[in-house]
């Protein structure tokens, strides 16, 4: 009888995110949408009339097939590396027995409060020909001519791993708190070793995290504007940078909200058959 | 069928935590211990140096005579069932059951046959291919008791598992966990803080405090014969008289007491030393006013809980005594009673 007259009431209380969602999300795509139909304009955003070559062009162009096979490629490449160098970190500051929680939190979160220019701009000194990196390498004799490291998507990679990284391990890390140690504890009673513990355990049961980190990172690796754009330059340009470039500086909206829908549609894709295939049935009630 | 010797166990958890302290113990293969104590006496800590997930400061641990306090947890062969169950969430509950086995590389027919056995032994065929959460708290608890015996290990160590289930159930797992242990006949050490789940269940209980042994025995001998204070109240309710030895003779000792005198072992003490006796609130009879013998008592209150009637009465010279008595005579709060005991139902502590 209660929970009869309290739903509704409950229901009342996702009303502000649902407005906000529909006014800046549902909106504002829309009106992408209509644009990506919209004939080219000049001197304009784009004029009237309704049209499917922009979505033509992109299908036909090697440029841009080349630059959204690139952009996947570094968000698929940056998730992996990201997942790799953070689930080990996450597993150790998961551990229930941790001392220093707090340093902890703050030198994994640390790269968050640093803005995303400066840290990227700090990556160019790094990576550049005459960088950090390349004078040290040469310095010491390992190399004789500097390494490409920048303008390419190897830089672009380095740098986005470095930002991303704490959207791999936070979510990982509070997967791994969750999990009650008596399970491990259980798993050692019944004959497990400390390695089938991880195996068989701890990394079923943090998949929920590592399911949210590798989605996170990938699609705020498609996303990225600032790293790729500072760091790939003129030479390498990932999706979201051509976009920009069409909506500022060549004007053609058609054209970018084109280009911006179907890297969505690609990714958004990626993400389904992820989420699907490392779906785990335990959750499913 | 593993014989168990703990000499001289302690831990201590940091400089001045010792949260055992030097405890002795041998349990006989096939035995059912438990351990019974407060929160905090040191119960887990011990269970968990059997089990190998703590290290021992000092002292030893033996299987059958052999020393295991360097084994690591996985090699002991124990079977540990915890009081949250600490089922793997993402494994069904024959997933549960199978995970020992495939640890120990059971080949696949004889893991089925064995699993099977175990769903069966703790009736939970229908569920095998749930997983836990889908299941009932005592259900849990039957895949964590299924678990922890499908590998036949050597010992089986249960921390507190009736904590979490409702009264009623936690009834009928007593009986359940005590039946299955004494068909598997495996040595199991179990833990209590619940004198009543230790009594029924055990052959023998070992009651801690602070970290030490203050007591083992058979459960009517702890209930019946306890060395001090602090067990007699733990393992039930107790009325403490104190009194002073009038007599010796031929190693019976007689104390006055409010009730008349007592007859008790006299052990070490002698004429005049001051002793504490033991009186349980059932061996107290309640008798009419009008009863020939018996001293006379007023009941102050009474709680009447079906087969069982408490008292709470006073004596003439104002001490309060309690009183259980089956519930086939009443008497209400305000009058005047007699209370009889014989003399042999009292028992000296040891300790003050
Ligand atoms: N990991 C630990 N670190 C420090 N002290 C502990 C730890 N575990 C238990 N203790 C302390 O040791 C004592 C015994 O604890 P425990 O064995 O859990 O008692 P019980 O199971 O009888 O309630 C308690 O005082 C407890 O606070
Ligand atoms: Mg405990």
């Amino acid at each position: 009888m209660q929970s009869a007259s309290a739903r509704p009431r409950a229901y009342l209380l996702l009303l502000p995110a649902a407005i906000l969602l529909i006014v800046f999300m549902a909106v504002p795509y829309l009106n992408i949408f209509v644009i990506s139909f919209r004939n080219p304009g000049q001197g304009t955003p784009y004029a009237d009339g309704y049209t499917l070559l922009n979505y033509t062009r992109i299908f036909t162009s090697t440029l841009y097939q080349g630059q959204l096979f690139n952009t996947l490629w570094i968000g698929l490449v940056t998730t992996f590396i990201t997942l790799v160098i953070g689930l080990p970190v996450a597993f150790q500051l998961g551990r229930a027995d941790l001392r220093w929680r707090g340093l902890a939190y703050g030198i994994v979160l640390s790269p968050l409060l640093v803005g995303i220019v400066i840290r990227s701009y700090g990556w160019t000194i790094l990576l550049g020909n005459n960088g950090v990196i390349n004078r040290t390498l040469i310095n010491l004799g390992v190399i004789e001519f500097p390494l490409p490291l920048m303008y390419n998507s190897l830089g672009i990679i380095i740098a986005l791993v470095h930002v991303f990284l704490p959207f791999m391990i936070l979510p990982i890390m509070s997967a791994v708190q969750s999990i009650d140690p008596a399970l491990v504890s259980a798993a050692r009673s019944l004959g497990a070793g400390r390695v089938t513990v991880i195996r068989r355990i701890l990394l079923p049961l943090a998949m929920p995290g590592i399911q949210a980190g590798c989605i996170l990172v990938f699609v705020l690796s498609l996303s990225a504007y600032v790293t790729p754009a500072m760091i790939g330059g003129l030479r390498v340009k990932t999706m979201a940078v051509t976009v920009v470039d069409a909506l500022l500086d060549t004007f053609q909206w058609p054209l970018g909200a084109a280009l911006a829908l179907v890297l969505s549609a690609i990714g958004a894709l990626i993400v389904v058959i992820f989420a699907r295939a490392t779906r785990m049935r335990w959750k499913v009630q | 069928m593993t014989k168990v010797s703990i000499t001289k166990l302690t831990k201590n958890y940091g400089p001045g935590i010792r949260a055992v302290d030097s405890i002795s113990l041998d349990i006989p293969s096939g035995e059912f211990v438990s351990l019974l104590g407060p929160s905090g006496c040191g119960k887990t800590t011990t269970l968990k140096m059997l089990a190998g997930f703590e290290s021992v400061t000092s002292g030893g641990i033996a299987f059958d005579g052999q020393d295991v306090v360097s084994v690591p947890p996985e090699k002991r062969d124990i079977g540990m069932v915890f009081q949250n169950y600490a089922l793997f969430p993402h494994m069904t509950v024959r997933g549960n059951l199978a995970f020992g086995l495939e640890m120990r590389k059971v080949p696949k027919a004889d893991m089925d046959r064995r699993i099977q056995a175990t769903l069966d032994l703790v009736q939970l065929t229908p569920y095998a291919d749930r997983y836990p959460r889908q299941l009932s708290g005592g259900q849990q608890q039957r895949v964590a008791i299924g678990r922890a015996l499908v590998i036949e290990p050597r010992i089986l160590l249960l921390d507190e598992p009736l904590a979490n289930l409702d009264a009623k159930l936690r009834e009928e797992m007593r009986v359940f966990i005590r039946d299955l242990q004494r068909r598997v006949g495996i040595t199991t050490v179990y833990v209590t803080h619940d004198q009543a789940e230790a009594m029924t269940m055990s052959d023998r209980v070992v009651v801690m405090f602070g970290g030490k042994i203050a007591q083992q025995g058979r459960p009517g001998d702890i209930y019946d014969y306890p060395v001090s204070r602090a067990v007699a109240g733990f393992v039930g309710q107790v009325n403490l008289i104190d009194g002073k030895i009038v007599g010796v003779d031929s190693g019976i000792a007689r104390v006055d007491t409010p009730f008349g005198p007592a007859e008790v072992k006299a052990g070490h003490r002698t004429e005049g030393d001051p002793v504490t006796l033991v009186l349980r609130p059932e061996a107290i009879d309640i008798l009419p006013a009008d009863a020939a013998g018996g001293v006379t008592a007023s009941v102050v209150a009474s709680y009447f809980s079906g087969a069982i009637l408490d008292y709470t009465l006073a004596l003439q010279d104002g001490q309060t005594v309690d009183v259980k008595t089956i519930a086939r005579q009443r008497f209400e709060p305000g009058a005047q009673v007699r209370l009889a005991v014989d003399a042999h139902r009292f028992w000296p502590l040891e300790v003050g």
